[in-house]
């Protein structure tokens, strides 16, 4: 599903993010990725998710090489993907229920087909009556599953998570991890790139860490489902 | 693994199944993308009239901007119907040979109606001349001295075209024929009124072009700060997979309402400064015997306006998305 080989990405002014990644994550994995700040966690999931390109090496998501991506095909090439961010990205101007719609609306959904979606992933994620609320309104956990609901919304093939319990105290994050897992098991790839290395051991998956921008070791320290 | 049943392989389903479904996708396509239109529009406007007093600032300055020039054209219309009037009265007389005879002067008249540059043409003859001058004055020819009538007949000509090259290619036509004595003409201030006219009409649009580029650059700034304000949900929505068209539309609609509303704002202030200018231009003309034929915007000049409104704001806006949506990519 996502495939890096021997990726490099070498910023202007010649700092090397990442050097000859080589990682491999299967249709239906649940890949945890750690490593200090400045490690290149941040800098592979934009390779993953396009904002960036990578400077050499191939990398193929989703049956894609990102390289030979268009600028045109971007926009359909991100809808497949789900992307929870640290600071969720929410629109604070607009309620949770516009928030989760925003990626169905991107993507012409028809209005029914979108109320039902919605609702369906506001429930996966326990908020389906804070529908009307704004996320200024909510606490940091219930605004990342705001987040997370959106990221699903659209039943994305892959999803992508940047320190997604970076603001959250222990027992949420456990909450959020355990909703992802629960995409893990109907299917989804799951990537999430997070430094909370004791929440990562309890969860036993298989862990990619990256340490100054070459990758480690990605021993299958965990099951696969 | 996945759980999801494999796809099955396309090419077994009839060819005919997977047409519907390309054009019942198409339809989705379309009918989506009309949706968004729709609600582009809704929202810009919505946007708009949710902080009333910074839009309106934006939309006046373009109403004002058009209306000067709107104005200028306007009073340059009406004084072109104006001089079109006095443009009739531009008549050439040709002061005939003493002693021709009636006849040949009627002939003489008939030749130069049947041209197609005269309008049209008539002959007064001596005696008619001398008699009309008599009444003017309310005096006989005895009291003035005159036994005999000083005067020859002449013909008046009113030429067809009153533009100034084919009016001395007429006169020329006149000055070499051999009954005329005397061709008096009084063109010459209908020629410099035109180049007078001339010249206020490439002020006006020169006038105009300078306001369209101010419109441009208000809405144009006014884009960029909307722009700006909305950065980070761009950012958010190009990473949800928002093509370019899509970001753009919300402030492609905004630029727009405000040519929409700047437009009929500009209808309103110059049919106001018109009726208000009414009645004193009224006066001021009647003191030369004028008739006052103050015009006001058409139906065809109010669409014209209110287009090239909605024309330049469009411009103004697709300029600040040129420029500043590439500061709006994810990071």
């Amino acid at each position: 599903m996502i495939h890096f080989d021997q990726v490099s990405k070498r910023y202007e002014g010649g700092h090397e993010a990442l050097s000859s990644v080589s990682l491999h994550i299967e249709k239906g994995e649940m890949v945890f990725l750690t490593g200090h700040s400045g490690a290149g966690k941040s800098t592979l999931l934009k390779l993953i998710t396009r904002i960036e390109k990578a400077s050499s090496g191939q990398l193929r998501v989703n049956g894609q090489i990102l390289n030979r991506l268009r600028r045109s095909q971007i926009p359909h090439f991100r809808r497949n993907l789900g992307i929870v961010h640290q600071d969720h990205q929410l629109l604070m101007d607009q309620t949770v229920y516009d928030n989760v719609a925003l990626p169905l609306i991107i993507a012409g959904e028809h209005p029914k087909d979108v109320t039902r979606r919605v609702r369906a992933a506001l429930d996966k994620v326990g908020l389906l009556e804070r529908e009307k609320y704004r996320p200024i309104q909510l606490s940091g956990g219930e605004q990342q599953r705001v987040g997370i609901a959106r990221a699903v919304v659209k039943k994305p093939a892959i999803l992508l998570a940047d320190e997604p319990t970076g603001n959250l105290d222990p027992g949420l994050s456990r909450d959020i991890m355990e909703l992802f897992s629960e995409f893990n098991r109907v299917g989804t790839t799951v990537l999430i790139a997070s430094h909370d290395l004791g929440l990562i051991a309890r969860l036993n998956y298989r862990v990619a860490s990256l340490q100054d921008g070459k990758l480690m070791s990605t021993p299958f320290e965990g099951r696969r489902t | 693994m996945s759980t999801r049943t494999p796809n099955r392989p396309t090419t077994k389903k009839p060819v005919s199944n997977s047409a519907n479904r390309r054009r019942d996708n198409a339809q989705g396509n379309r009918s989506a993308w009309l949706r968004h239109h729709r609600d582009c529009a809704s929202q810009s406007l919505m946007r708009l009239l949710r902080s009333p007093v910074s839009s309106a600032l934006t939309w006046l300055v373009i109403a004002i901007s058009l209306t000067l020039p709107t104005l200028f054209y306007l009073a340059l219309s009406s004084l072109q119907a104006q001089t079109e009037q006095w443009q009739e009265g531009g008549q050439i007389t040709l002061y005939l040979e003493q002693g021709l005879p009636d006849s040949d002067g009627d002939r003489l008249t008939r030749e130069l109606d049947a041209r197609p540059e005269v309008a049209r043409a008539y002959y007064i003859s001596a005696d008619e001349a001398w008699t009309s001058f008599q009444e003017t004055l309310s005096i006989n020819r005895q009291a003035l001295g005159f036994t005999d009538n000083p005067l020859p007949a002449s013909i008046v000509v009113v030429p067809a075209q009153q533009n100034s090259s084919q009016l001395e290619a007429l006169q020329l036509i006149i000055r070499g024929l051999p009954e005329v004595e005397d061709v008096q003409l009084d063109l010459a201030w209908i020629d410099r009124l035109n180049r007078f006219l001339e010249l206020i009409y490439s002020v006006v649009t020169g006038l105009a072009l300078l306001l369209g580029v101010a419109v441009l650059l208000v809405v144009g700034n006014t884009i960029r700060l909307a722009i700006e304000s909305r950065k980070d949900e761009i950012r958010v929505i190009k990473l949800l997979g928002a093509t370019e068209a899509f970001v753009r539309r919300p402030f492609v609609y905004l630029g727009i309402w405000y040519g929409l509303l700047g437009g009929v704002a500009a209808w309103i202030l110059v049919t106001a400064v018109a009726w208000w200018l009414r009645s004193p231009l009224t006066a001021f003309l009647n003191t030369y015997g004028l008739e006052a034929n103050v015009s006001w915007l058409g139906f065809t000049d109010t669409l014209v306006l209110i287009l090239a409104s909605i024309g330049v704001s469009l411009a103004g806006a697709h300029i600040a998305l040129q420029r500043h949506l590439k500061d709006a990519e994810p990071r």
